[in-house]
């Protein structure tokens, strides 16, 4: 993500936290009493030399059709401008490219986004107080700079606001020179947001009308989506913007934006020559694509001692052995946040599959990866068969002659059509694990322990023997066990659903996968397949 | 010298294209139109001094505000100090209280008085009545223009009751104008509302064919008697006019005017166009509304179709073939159980973990090429239905103009 990065991201960060949020405030209270009083300079970038236009371009690799339609619409100094709808995918340069745009003309704007302005109110004050250059501190109180709960007070308030601020840009002259023209520009990020919102039904149309309802020349609106136009829908339709589309970034592009700030980039390319075609087969998202490659790369130089070599064609084909085995795990995996050794144990087991196929019980990569107690891991065995199995089956598997019932059992499913079973299939796949009161959880949970600690007795070789005496003594159903439910619930292990409307009581269901299931059962020596039902 | 005159040019015919005001005046002249009727109802109430209500009905970029702004602005100019205009709008005031709010606040302002923040509703009201009366005594009209008319309709409708109530009386002398892009927004009302409104409609049609010929001479041709130089706007209104006769160009406009003849998109189409202008040569040329056609043309799912990835493409081609096998409905796992059958039958170099699989379930989601058919929350993604949101067609045109597409998949999405 490091070649993402890029200093005017950070430097729109502190700009806006400057004028609009105050977590600088809150480290530093000395420091928010010298803060200058924010004036119409800060509506713009604040730098002195504005970004070249070659600059602007190099700025954004792959996006220079898009920038130069941007540039166009916006058009010469003070030309009005009707709203803009840029869109496209995430991880585009949507929100970078438009920044950048205004950083290179120069122009006053505001931004806000619907992200982390979670709803109307905070949209509307955000705008307010970036126009009227407040700032929130401690002699105001951190309070906004007007109060506006409705819609009519915003546009009235808007407008006062930027009649303020245009009259100002207008009238003097000192800021000639780092101000460019008399257009406020307003934009909206992340406004697919928006649709979530309540009253959305009557803020988007507000938004997409504002120009027509403020009537003001001098205002221009941005728009930023990642959804296009046609999934924004209301009763009596919307005034449609000016589309601009943002499409996902090609292989090459991609390729420039991997070779920026490289310190040697003929290294880099080698390795893109190899990685970024299989990648973009699976996604072509830049922000998937970076935590993916940059493990690979590192992996990539670790054979080499100099990183500043350039390699031919034979080391090229060196490098590329080395790597070969990395990429296919690194295909099939998602936001690998585990450290090295993890990785490189997960290669070696997928070399040595073969030979590990039989005493799969002793392999260490087959264990989980975090740390549970005991009786946690007995509570998450208990959920997820209370999930999978039919409630009307607890007592065949769960009474004391366990073993002949299973038996039984098997014989009678095996009796069923094919024709049922796949439909029962059919219908585990649709409805997903199923729900299941507290009590039968708990009841499940003390059969499952109590049965274990029987067969623990016996079999004298066991380790967990001394751990699980203190975990499950005489009232194992103590508070404690309570305790880790809820904490298994907060570590989403299993979820609160809807109450039951017959039982009236909270209903739970598990998250679990099988395969954690069933790794999490071995780890406690658990005899999971002889308790799940099997259709 | 030449770049400025441009720059001036440019900023012209964009003002004139933000300024619904300009476009709409062309339509003014014709004695049958819009404007000249809604000008006669307006002033004859006014001279007369009575009441009247009326609606103005037409599809979104019509320019029913447009006209009526025009009407108005002439109105204030021929009798002035006998007409004060309260302009509301249904988006922001469709409360009743916000609505008397504003009411009072614009009377205020226009009256030169002060206003309270805290007057209640009921005395907001009460000042509504007495100023309508005095208006009414000082032979002053008030104009209500209420846009967005179908959002005052909702709820108890106390506001408009009010409003048409108090027109009952002698005394009063007002105009309430609803806007409305809703062509049933008087079936809307109640009865007691219904009852006291005059049915007076006006229906505002996108224009024909030879009127948006006149839009485009008003719009494009730059005016002979400004500060621009002579032989520039004998060039380029000369260039415009030879584009304007050209056949091409009438293909385009017929491109247009087929998905959508409204004033405001064929707006949005000039002005996409006259930023296309290229600021070294400095005329409009045939190019610049072709590619202002394909900036405005855009056909959103076949973009994102276009971006798509080679698994995603998969995910959706498994999900085509479930619907073509009349699976009623069908969530992430029968997607996943249909993409192992095809990797299994066919080893291609496309399969991937069942994770990534997920993940790029969640991209399309994201999307918007596919989505949830139920509305619960509660479940996990791989269990919930879903449904593809564009046609087997389009993913097919998707497919067949992806160069990097694979040729089973062609294949599998045929069969």
């Amino acid at each position: 993500m490091s070649k993402e990065e890029n200093p005017q991201v950070t430097r729109r960060t502190t700009r806006l936290s400057s004028s609009s949020s105050t977590p600088n405030a809150i480290e530093s209270p000395t420091k928010s009493i010298n803060l200058p009083p924010l004036t119409l300079r800060n509506l713009v970038f604040e730098e002195k030399e504005p970004l070249t236009f070659d600059g602007l371009i190099s700025s954004l690799p792959g996006r220079r059709n898009q920038i130069l339609e941007i540039l166009r619409l916006l058009g010469p100094v003070n030309c009005p401008l009707s709203p803009l709808f840029v869109y496209g995918g995430a991880s585009t340069g949507k929100t970078s490219t438009v920044l950048q745009v205004f950083r290179h003309l120069n122009r006053p704007f505001v931004y806000s986004s619907c992200r982390t302005c979670y709803n109307a109110r905070q949209l509307f004050d955000n705008i307010l107080n970036q126009l009227l250059l407040h700032r929130k501190s401690e002699k105001n109180g951190y309070s906004s700079a007007k109060k506006c709960e409705k819609q009519a007070d915003f546009v009235n308030y808007l407008k006062e606001a930027l009649i303020g601020v245009v009259d100002g840009l207008k009238g003097s002259k000192k800021f000639e020179g780092c101000v460019n023209g008399n257009m406020v520009y307003l934009i909206f990020d992340s406004l697919e947001l928006v649709r979530d919102w309540d009253k959305s039904g009557t803020i988007l149309p507000l938004l997409f009308k504002l120009h027509d309802i403020l009537k003001f020349p001098d205002l221009g609106l941005v728009f930023i989506s990642s959804s296009s136009f046609d999934t924004y829908d209301s009763d009596t339709g919307l005034v449609d913007p000016i589309p601009v589309y943002f499409p996902d970034y090609t292989e090459d592009g991609l390729r420039q934006i991997f070779l920026r700030n490289e310190s040697n980039p003929k290294l880099r390319s080698a390795f893109l020559d190899v990685v970024l075609k299989p990648f973009c087969r699976v996604t072509r998202r830049l922000d998937e694509l970076s935590t993916a490659l940059a493990p690979l790369f590192t992996k990539y130089c670790e054979p080499l001692e100099d990183l500043d070599i350039i390699p031919n064609e034979e080391m090229k084909r060196k490098l590329f052995d080395c790597l070969k085995p990395h990429i296919g795990p690194a295909l099939n995996g998602i936001f690998r946040v585990t450290s090295q050794s993890s990785v490189e144990a997960g290669v070696k087991n997928n070399l040595k599959r073969k030979n590990t196929l039989k005493f799969f019980g002793n392999d260490s990569v087959e264990d989980i990866d975090f740390h549970m107690s005991t009786s946690a891991k007995y509570l998450l065995i208990s959920a997820f068969l209370a999930s999978r199995n039919p409630a009307t089956l607890d007592a065949s598997f769960f009474d004391s002659t366990g073993g002949s019932a299973n038996q039984k059992r098997k014989r009678k499913s095996s009796e069923k059509s094919r024709d049922l079973k796949e439909a029962s299939e059919q219908e585990l796949f649709m409805k997903g694990p199923g729900t299941f009161p507290l009590e039968r959880l708990l009841a499940i949970y003390q059969c499952i322990s109590s049965s274990e600690e029987y067969s623990l007795e016996n079999d004298e070789d066991s380790k967990e023997n001394t751990g699980l005496d203190g975990d499950f003594g005489e009232n194992s159903l103590m508070s404690n066990i309570l305790l880790q439910v809820s904490s298994l619930c907060s570590a989403s292990f299993i979820t609160k659903g809807g109450s039951c409307p017959l039982e009236g009581s909270t209903r739970y269901r598990s998250t679990v996968s099988e395969d954690m299931a069933l790794k999490v059962a071995r780890s406690l020596k658990f005899p999971l397949s002889k308790y799940l039902y099997r259709r | 010298m030449f770049q400025k005159t441009l720059e001036e040019a440019l900023l012209l015919l964009r003002k004139r294209l933000c300024d619904p005001d300009f476009i709409f005046s062309v339509f003014s002249d014709s004695p049958d139109s819009n404007y000249s009727k809604l000008k006669f109802i307006l002033a004859s109430s006014v001279t007369e001094a009575c009441n009247n209500s009326v609606l103005l009905l037409g599809p979104r970029g019509c320019g029913k505000i447009a006209v009526l702004d025009l009407v108005l602005q002439d109105l204030l100019k021929e009798y002035p100090d006998m007409i004060s205009v309260i302009k509301l709008n249904g988006l922001l005031h469709c409360d009743d209280n916000c609505a008397l709010k504003e009411i009072a606040r614009q009377l205020c302002i226009e009256h030169e008085l002060m206003f309270s923040k805290m007057a209640s509703s009921d005395d907001n009201t009460e000042f509504m009545i007495a100023m309508l009366r005095e208006c009414g005594l000082a032979h002053k009209t008030v104009v209500f223009v209420l846009d967005e008319f179908d959002l005052f309709a909702q709820g108890k409708q106390r506001l408009l009751y009010s409003l048409l109530d108090a027109m009952q009386s002698v005394s009063s002398q007002a105009v309430v104008i609803g806007v409305s892009c809703r062509l049933d927004a008087d079936q809307l009302l109640e009865k007691r509302v219904r009852s006291r409104f005059s049915h007076r409609k006006i229906l505002f049609l996108p224009p024909e064919k030879d009127d948006l010929q006149r839009l485009l001479k008003h719009i494009l041709l730059l005016p002979i008697d400004s500060s621009l130089p002579q032989d520039f706007v004998t060039g380029f209104n000369s260039r415009v006019s030879n584009i304007l006769a050209d056949k091409r160009f009438n293909e385009i406009t017929d491109k247009i005017i087929e998905s959508d003849s409204t004033v405001s998109n064929f707006v949005r189409f000039l002005f996409s166009a006259v930023s296309c202008i290229d600021l070294k040569s400095g005329y409009m040329t045939l190019e610049n509304f072709k590619s202002a056609l394909s900036t405005i043309h855009r056909q959103p799912k076949l973009d994102c179709l276009k971006d798509c990835s080679i698994l995603e493409l998969y995910i959706m081609v498994c999900m085509k073939r479930l619907e073509v096998k009349e699976q009623t409905s069908y969530n992430f796992n029968s997607v996943m159980k249909e993409y192992t059958i095809i990797q299994d039958s066919s080893q291609t170099v496309d399969n991937y973990s069942r994770n990534v699989c997920l993940r790029a379930f969640e991209h399309l989601l994201d999307r918007q090429l596919i989505q949830f058919a139920d509305r619960g929350h509660n479940q996990f993604i791989e269990f919930r239905p879903v449904k593809l949101l564009m046609s087997h067609f389009q993913l097919h045109q998707a497919l067949k103009s992806n160069r990097s597409c694979p040729p089973i998949l062609l294949k599998l999405m045929e069969k």
